[in-house]
């Protein structure tokens, strides 16, 4: 049997992380990857974070990957302006959170996973190859034996010879099934999980920048409660990307479960939303329907005449719509100059409209659809997050941070990856990966975490930030429902002291109070619709059903099911039909069936069903994420 | 070119396990329908001949008589029991070179060197098989064809003719379905007649699409002869040794069905009754039985054995499945999504049994039967019975 | 000094999918208009390739017959292979050939490749109209044994043995996967099925060790790329290109269809006189199945 040191499981940026700090502490490891290849299973909203706290130290991803990173790494736009709308029908109303977005903040940027951790992986199995380790992707854990007598584990998979390692990382998201198989917690609730949804629509770069009154690489995120939540607890946000634009929306699964909508209808809620309407806009083609009456081949000759010209059209407006791409045409000698890709598009564009009767329309485009289960670690974060030798890091150990609309889990996940990689390569150095002199070492700093602060505590410097922000609401819009919590933040003294005595009740007991539907949808209707200016619309979105969203995606179809339903009229399993993103599950006599290929893996049934991961390099594979 | 040099038509033999692959009586049966026309239109005798390798294959010469061929030539050796492309070359070169062979066949001596047309099967065995032995015989090859015309052809062609009009006569027209499936390319293999490239390229031969051709009526009163080849083994063309065949799929399959009847969710409303109407269906149009994608994830529970035999992986037709063109397709209870139209619209004749007349599979059908499973299946069973189908296999 | 010299053989090919391909109002291939791309078995071929690299540390060259753009080609199966030998034959007097021809230039270019080939691989066909006669053709001008179909195969690298897995497809019968053991050098036509299999994390990380190396490689082609004419290559120009050829296209013309589009019949399935006409229907599609 092939021995090694250590294993991750998981590479998402958290497992990515551990692998790159354990090299950078020249020690040996492999990441093990379901995923066809690093990030085809990651998702996120999402934001980056570099932190600089002052409860203590943080590990950022700067730290690990050094200074390379910041002038490197595929990072899409650095957010600059961070401003929370409130909705109702056509009135918003908007907050400048700026200073929330920058507070305790070296920076954030708006990234895409997959791009992001592909860029991470070689960075991190550059460094992890000269220690002899490395990256496997493609294969999926499914069993780890501890040898008592070695006091090692043994790791199986679906599709490997097994193998021996010391200590392991389980860096495997949310759904985590080596906390299940290893025993280690039991599967998170609804009430301590939120569902994000996403879509990413295509812009061309400098059509963001103008939109969005935004200098190159500058980017902006627009946080969204009211009328767009459909009643959920949660919000939706908007957040630029280099040449895309990421819009989702993020909601408690347990007023989901009160309250079942599809997902997919709360997205299109944020995307039917006029302002929004408005930043998603574009220039699109669209096809008028072939005469049937023609020959099949000719039918087909005109389709691919269609798609291609469609295609070399969109490549090229990308380019001719972004300094670096438009410069690098010229330089290349494609075109002499920026004039004659300007001509090139116009004549393409002729002859899609004259020669095939392509008409351009004011729409949007549509490039990937998404979904996950985000953590909230207020709730559901392990007290403990090892179980013997093997550490939980990130989403696995139920570590995301939701406070108001700061929601952040790349960056917990990192520095919960380099505090496991040092606590491992000290376990390494002394030979000993004992409970105490590993686990207990792991789980104490991750404890001493300013993270795991903010999961446990309100921020009173924070907070202000927010009673700040939004002075200029009419008091009695939120007194009427918070009256006394209002009373205790008048001043900063009282403050002061309220919150201390909140931090002693803790925020399990608080936060009915403040996470309710008064907070998230009730009081933003009431502000937008009486301080909110009025957006219109100029166009009407086209937007695709969800069988066409799960047409687009990528799959690599497994032919063994990865869930089994255990109970399948439950009511539970009833409000799935729902609630699945991809419309999985549907109801047939009163039972519930898992019926469509298209699942994309997110978790959102694994409370009732027998749920895995598909096999190695099976299942969904995103584009974006 | 010498009259008597290149005669006759050699048709390959496939066998697998003992019996013959299909191709090869369709090959023989068109191969009679050629040569028939052939020696009308010359005014000769010339004679299909089949060549056959193996090992205890005594019946089957008979066989082949009976479906057309004039000639038997029978290779038996314990070494030719499985196919191995080098020692099958080898022993085909040798037949084919074979002066008395020749004369048995043309009963009269001559100046045969080759044959002058030869085919293969467009298969696992034929298309590498034919593709060694024309290096061996040193002539050219057109693959996967599907119709073929014998003609005397008016030629002028820059190298083969060097720019002048020449005629070959008994010129072998290859139709072969191109790539996009909508063309017809033929290709011809011609001597060069041009002085300074001048070069005979015989015997013109093909690789035969299975499943095209018509094997000819069995004639048990046909005459034939056998000749039995004494094969000439060289240990050099031994070198690959067979340690092991396995049969991987025993189940299903769609390629040996001219008709197939699949299912789809529609059968929710009682699964194993349903089930068992379309296998009477399928049994009645002597068809294969296919599935579509959900089918095959088990959505329903019911009895193993169903379970086992047709929501499995090997019968689903689609994107993630087989893709099938079968003369009949017969669609029960199937919508019809983008995934499993992909994987049947090249069936030649579509018909649909579906309640909804809104179902995409509408589209996608050449007769929309609009009932229920239930209702419907009966009656066709019924139907057929009456009309009484002849259906080969 | 590598222990086993592995070539590939490859072809440039139309790219199919949509948004590449054009067609001409006659339904031919557009040529010009269409993208080229590596073919999809000559990838294969270099997957299997690869194979031999990361298991036996194998030395990789390719070969591809074509016209100058062609040496894309050679990069993108560089880039899946690791190959460190790069022979592109290109000549206008190899243009038009049939594959008799065209093996003759690949069976001479192999033979000028460096080292003595162990194992040659190619694709199962090429997706524009050659249907796998190349690779068998130029392996029996080589004199290597010819393996078709192969899914699966080891070496025995101290004995100088191959034993490999070859699926067989006929029609009428079951699958077979037979396996068998050969000599080197062989011959390998992959089949469209292969999938290599590295399942010890050892052989997975020097999979990924050597994929790295293909990429910086394939990034500087053009150091390990050979161009040969017909003269340095040495073969007859009688024996290739069109002179060689036994076959020509003689025509090409549009296969006559019965129908354009489905445009369903709808009938009753409660009506007997409805049921009547759909079996009749169903029993002409399967009279009219056979070319007579």
């Amino acid at each position: 049997m092939e021995k090694y040191d250590v294993a991750i499981i998981g590479g998402g940026s958290a497992g990515l992380a551990a692998l790159k700090q354990l090299s950078n502490l020249r020690k040996q490891a492999i990441l093990v990857e379901a995923g066809n290849k690093i990030g085809s299973k990651n998702v996120s909203g999402g934001i980056l974070y570099s932190k600089k706290s002052k409860k203590g130290h943080v590990h950022n991803v700067e730290d690990v990957y050094g200074d390379v990173f910041l002038r490197e790494a595929p990072l899409e736009r650095k957010i600059t302006k961070y401003i929370l709308h409130s909705t109702s029908k056509d009135k918003v109303y908007s907050i400048d959170l700026t200073a929330a977005h920058d507070y305790e903040s070296n920076f954030g940027y708006s990234v895409l996973m997959n791009k992001l951790n592909a860029w991470f992986a070689d960075q991190a199995a550059e460094s992890a190859q000269k220690f002899g380790g490395g990256i496997i992707s493609g294969v999926h854990v499914s069993e780890i034996k501890f040898d008592e007598q070695r006091n090692t584990s043994i790791v199986k998979t679906d599709e490997l010879e097994e193998f021996e390692v010391k200590a392991i990382i389980a860096a495997d998201g949310v759904n985590s099934e080596i906390a299940q198989i290893s025993d280690a917690r039991k599967k998170f609730l609804p009430s301590q999980l939120y569902q994000g949804v996403k879509v990413v629509v295509k812009i061309p770069e400098d059509v963001i920048n103008e939109r969005f009154s935004l200098k190159s690489r500058e980017g902006v995120a627009h946080l969204f409660a009211g009328d767009v939540s459909l009643n959920h607890i949660g919000g939706g946000f908007v957040y630029t990307n280099l040449d895309t634009l990421s819009v989702g929306a993020v909601y408690h699964f347990d007023s989901l479960l009160e309250n079942p909508v599809e997902p997919y209808t709360l997205v299109d809620a944020m995307l039917k939303n006029p302002m929004i309407c408005e930043f998603i806009k574009d220039d699109v083609p669209s096809r008028r329907k072939i005469d049937k009456n023609l020959p099949q081949e000719e039918q087909l000759r005109i389709r691919f005449a269609i798609t291609k010209l469609i295609k070399s059209w969109n490549e090229l407006r990308e380019s001719y719509f972004s300094k670096g791409k438009r410069d690098e045409r010229v330089k290349s000698g494609k075109y002499q100059s920026v004039e004659e890709i300007k001509e090139k598009l116009d004549s393409i564009r002729e002859q899609l409209t004259q020669k095939y009767g392509v008409i351009f329309v004011t729409d949007y485009v549509e490039a990937e659809y998404s979904a996950k289960l985000i953590p909230d670690g207020k709730r559901c974060r392990m007290s403990k997050p090892y179980h013997r030798n093997i550490l939980f890091v990130g989403d696995a150990a139920g570590r995301g941070i939701f406070v108001g609309p700061r929601i952040e889990g790349i960056n917990v996940g990192i520095d919960d990856a380099v505090r496991a990689a040092n606590s491992i390569s000290r376990a390494i150095d002394k030979n000993n990966f004992s409970s105490d002199y590993l686990g207990e070492y792991y789980s104490s700093s991750v404890e001493e975490s300013p993270y795991t602060k903010d999961m446990k505590q309100i921020d009173k410097d924070y907070l202000k930030i927010f009673l700040d922000a939004s002075k200029d609401v009419p008091k009695d819009i939120i007194s009427a429902r918070y009256s006394t919590v209002l009373k205790l933040m008048s001043s900063d003294t009282i403050r002061s002291v309220a919150i201390k005595f909140a931090n002693i009740l803790g925020y399990e007991r608080l936060l009915p109070m403040v996470e309710s539907e008064d907070t998230y949808v009730k009081v933003p209707i009431e502000i937008a619709e009486r301080l909110g200016k009025t957006v219109s619309k100029t166009y009407e979105p086209t937007i695709p059903s969800i069988a066409e969203r799960i047409a687009k995606l990528k799959f690599n179809d497994d032919s063994n099911p990865h869930i089994k339903v255990l109970k399948p009229q439950s009511e539970f399993m009833k409000k799935l039909v729902t609630l699945c993103p991809t419309k999985c599950y549907s109801l047939e006599n009163d039972n519930v069936i898992l019926q469509h290929e298209g699942c994309i893996e997110c978790g959102t049934c694994s409370q009732e069903t027998d749920w895995k991961h598909t096999r190695g390099e099976k299942g969904i594979v995103y584009q974006y994420g | 070119m010498t009259e008597g040099n290149y005669q006759h038509l050699y048709v390959i033999m496939e066998v697998e396990d003992g019996k013959l692959v299909p191709v090869s009586l369709e090959m023989l049966g068109e191969a009679r329908r050629l040569v028939d026309s052939f020696n009308r239109k010359y005014n000769l005798d010339e004679k299909v001949v089949a060549v056959l390798l193996g090992y205890e294959l005594n019946d089957i010469s008979q066989t082949l008589i009976e479906h057309g061929a004039d000639f038997v030539v029978y290779a038996e050796h314990p070494e030719l029991m499985v196919y191995r492309n080098n020692i099958y070359t080898k022993v085909i070169g040798q037949i084919a070179q074979d002066k008395n062979i020749a004369k048995i066949i043309s009963s009269e001596d001559s100046n045969f060197k080759k044959p002058r047309y030869m085919f293969f099967g467009a298969d696992n065995i034929g298309r590498h098989l034919s593709s060694t032995v024309l290096v061996e015989l040193e002539s050219g090859l057109a693959s996967d064809i599907n119709k073929l015309e014998i003609n005397d052809i008016k030629l002028t062609h820059q190298h083969k003719t060097d720019g002048k009009e020449v005629t070959y006569e008994k010129t072998l027209e290859m139709y072969r379905p191109d790539f996009s499936g909508f063309l017809w390319t033929t290709i011809l293999c011609l001597d060069n007649k041009n002085h300074s490239i001048e070069r005979e390229y015989h015997p013109q031969s093909c690789s035969i699409i299975p499943g095209v051709f018509e094997p000819i009526e069995p004639d048990k009163k046909r005459k034939g002869q056998v000749i039995e080849y004494t094969t000439k083994i060289d240990q050099n063309d031994l070198k690959v040794k067979v340690l092991n065949r396995q049969v991987i799929k025993s189940e299903v399959d769609f390629d040996r069905y001219r008709a197939v009847v699949s299912f789809g969710r529609g059968i929710k409303d009682a699964p194993e009754e349903n089930i068992r109407l379309i296998e009477e269906l399928a049994k009645s149009l002597n068809a294969e039985i296919g599935v579509s994608l959900p089918i095959s994830k088990k959505p329903f529970s019911i009895n193993q054995n169903l379970s086992a035999k047709y929501m499995i992986l090997e019968r689903v037709i689609g994107t993630s499945g087989r893709k099938i063109s079968p003369m009949l397709y017969v669609a029960i209870g199937i919508s019809g999504a983008m995934q499993h139209v992909a994987g049947m619209k090249d069936s030649e004749f579509v018909v649909a049994v579906n309640p909804d007349e809104n179902s995409p599979i509408k589209d996608e059908c050449d007769i929309f039967i609009k009932g229920r499973m239930e209702d419907v299946i009966p009656k066709l069973v019924e139907e057929i019975k009456k009309q009484s189908f002849v259906i080969q296999a | 000094m590598s222990e086993l010299n592995v070539a590939v053989i490859i072809k440039l090919e139309p790219d199919f999918s949509e948004g590449s391909v054009s067609y001409n109002p006659d339904g031919t291939l557009n040529r010009a208009e269409t993208k080229n791309t590596l073919g999809p078995h000559s990838t294969i071929a270099a997957h299997a390739a690869f194979y031999a690299k990361v298991m036996y540390n194998a030395r990789i060259s390719i070969g591809t017959m074509g016209p100058p753009i062609a040496e894309s080609a050679l990069q993108m199966a560089q880039r899946l292979s690791d190959a460190e030998e790069l022979h592109l034959y290109s000549d206008r007097i190899f243009a038009g050939a049939d594959t008799l021809a065209t093996a003759e230039v690949l069976k001479t270019g192999i033979e000028k490749m460096q080292g003595k080939m162990d194992i040659v691989f190619s694709g199962h066909r090429a997706s524009d109209g050659e249907t796998g006669q190349t690779g068998p053709q130029t392996a029996w001008k080589l004199g290597f044994t010819f393996l078709g179909n192969v899914i699966d195969y080891k070496i025995d690298i101290q004995n100088r043995t191959i034993t490999a897995k070859r699926l067989v497809r006929l029609q009428g019968f079951s699958d077979v996967v037979e396996e068998i053991e050969a000599p080197l050098p062989v011959f390998i036509s992959i089949d469209p099925s292969y999938k290599p299999l590295f399942n010890t994390i050892s052989q997975r990380l020097a999979f990924g060790k050597f994929q790295k190396e293909a990429k910086i490689r394939a990034e500087n082609y053009k150091q390990y790329l050979k161009v040969f004419n017909v003269q340095q290559l040495g073969v007859d120009p009688k024996y290739v290109g069109l002179p060689g050829s036994p076959t020509i296209v003689y025509k090409v013309e549009r296969i006559p269809r019965g129908k354009a589009t489905r445009q369903a019949e709808v009938l009753d399935g409660s009506n007997p006189e409805h049921i009547r006409k759909a079996v009749s229907k169903m029993k002409e599609a399967l009279a009219a199945m056979v070319i007579k």
